[in-house]
């Protein structure tokens, strides 16, 4: 099937909503109708271009030379590319080749004590309550924690912080131009913030990531001011919301499925791969967005240069032509190649922290609260594009141990 | 000639982006290099470690690991 770009395949008119709570909440039902009516096209019309098929995702995530990671300035209150995510090979590779790194699997291991600790004080705080909100007890103070610590920040401003990330992420606003404005003036905040700290940590520097940013070489040249302000900014947006969002879902999950937990608590070494399950079945971050630099078709429908496509990660990784019964939960899985943490060279950089914390997370909660559930009478909350629990309260069954 | 059949394994540098799932599911044939890219470090297998490269090589996102039988003389 051939179209022009006004006339893209399209679901029946208003029968997808992904800004639906429902949908938020299950999404699963909702990809699988927009793989079987319009896998390439606009699943919302009016919406963007979304690719919603495995190997169509697969492909768009592997070609930044067709499908490009580089986005319109301004977007997200930023005055330049983020670093190293709005960068495309091969200018983006030597910023990977001096951040991959510092978040590889080896190195991420050395923080593992750490970051039990921040867990463990965390779930002091509330285990003995016979239950708490989640989301604020837990999936938003812990990965926050880990990242102030790990970047060498006053975790005092840790409040300061989630409300400049929440400004840019989901903006309170009732029109689109007021979003705008939020986010350009909490972008020039994020900008301020980190510059006040790298001025500090140049007469001062200290063991951590912002100080090795003033003084590292990167293709044997320091970084400019602006090049390591443009890191922390995706930092503080992609560093996040993304594992407090991947916490509550897989908590939400794990509340609501008991036989499911009781296998993790009676057995901990099952955690990598029920978390690499959990991962795809409910990839948190729903989507990520890429430019095309030249026409393409893709599926037998021709897209245009400078067309934003929508890559829907959630519905490739419930996809049924890759996974085997790929609507069923299944912690063993293998093969597994799900693309919660995308794919190709902008593969994301924090996928090996974020899952040592998870396993940390997990592995620590059950050893205190093996026993929990959904508060009786009420319903977790999900937001869309980004999956996070906005409200789960939890009961403890059994009381802690 | 031997009966015992071995598999040569490989590993595509281009290919590679660190998932890590290779060193993570067969630490005992891969490593993972400074930038946490997977490196081979055992390359012939056979066996219990064929299956874990098998393993290894199904959950690579990249497809970036493949066997291919070793005739030996």
């Amino acid at each position: 099937m051939s179209s022009q770009n006004d006339a893209l395949p399209e679901v029946e008119s208003g029968e997808i909503n992904f800004f639906d709570a429902a949908v938020a909440a299950h999404p699963q039902p909702t990809f699988q109708r927009i793989r079987e009516q319009c896998p390439v096209g606009k699943p919302i019309p009016g919406g963007s271009v979304c690719l919603s098929r495995y190997e169509d995702v697969i492909f768009a995530l592997r070609h930044p030379e067709i499908f490009s990671a580089v986005m319109p300035v301004g977007l997200i209150g930023n005055k330049r590319p983020l670093i190293p995510l709005h960068v495309d090979p091969p200018e983006q590779v030597k910023y990977r080749k001096f951040l991959d790194p510092l978040f590889s699997n080896r190195n991420v291991l050395k923080m593992e004590k750490d970051v039990r600790e921040i867990a463990r004080n965390l779930i002091d705080r509330f285990a003995d309550d016979g239950g708490c909100e989640f989301n604020s007890a837990f999936a938003i103070p812990y990965p926050s924690t880990v990242f102030l610590r790990l970047m060498g920040l006053p975790e005092g401003d840790l409040e300061y912080f989630l409300t400049l990330k929440n400004s840019i992420i989901r903006p309170l606003a009732d029109s689109s131009e007021e979003e705008a404005k939020i986010r350009n003036e909490t972008g020039e905040k994020i900008y301020a913030y980190f510059e006040k700290f790298l001025t500090e940590l140049e007469k001062a520097p200290g063991d951590n990531l912002l100080s090795l940013f003033i003084t590292a070489e990167v293709a044997g040249e320091r970084m400019n001011r602006e090049e390591i302000l443009d890191i922390c900014y995706l930092f503080l947006l992609g560093g996040l919301d993304t594992v407090t969002s991947t916490l509550g879902c897989m908590f939400s999950y794990l509340a609501q499925h008991p036989e499911r937990r009781r296998m993790l608590v009676d057995d901990p070494s099952a955690l990598p791969s029920a978390i690499e399950e959990m991962l795809r079945w409910e990839t948190p971050v729903v989507q990520v967005v890429r430019i095309l630099k030249e026409d393409y078709t893709i599926g037998g429908v021709e897209l245009k240069q400078g067309e934003a496509v929508t890559l829907v990660l959630g519905s490739a990784d419930t996809d049924d032509e890759q996974f085997a019964n790929a609507q069923e939960v299944d912690f063993q899985r293998t093969p597994n190649k799900h693309v919660a943490f995308g794919g190709g060279p902008h593969r994301c950089l924090g996928s090996h922290l974020s899952r040592m914390e998870l396993r940390v997370a997990l592995e620590e909660f059950h050893r205190r609260i093996p026993d929990y559930a959904i508060r009786k009478g009420e319903q977790p909350s999900y937001s869309h594009a980004i999956r996070e629990v906005t409200y789960l309260p939890l009961e403890f069954e059994y009381g802690s141990q | 000639m031997s009966d015992e059949e071995n598999w040569k394994v490989e590993h595509d540098g281009d290919a590679c982006v660190g998932h890590g799932r290779c060193y993570v599911l067969a630490p005992d044939v891969f490593d993972e290099d400074e930038q946490g890219h997977g490196v081979v470090k055992l390359a012939l297998v056979c066996g219990p470690l064929e299956k874990k490269v098998r393993r290894a090589a199904e959950n690579c996102p990249e497809d970036a690991i493949s066997l291919h039988r070793e005739s030996q003389s």
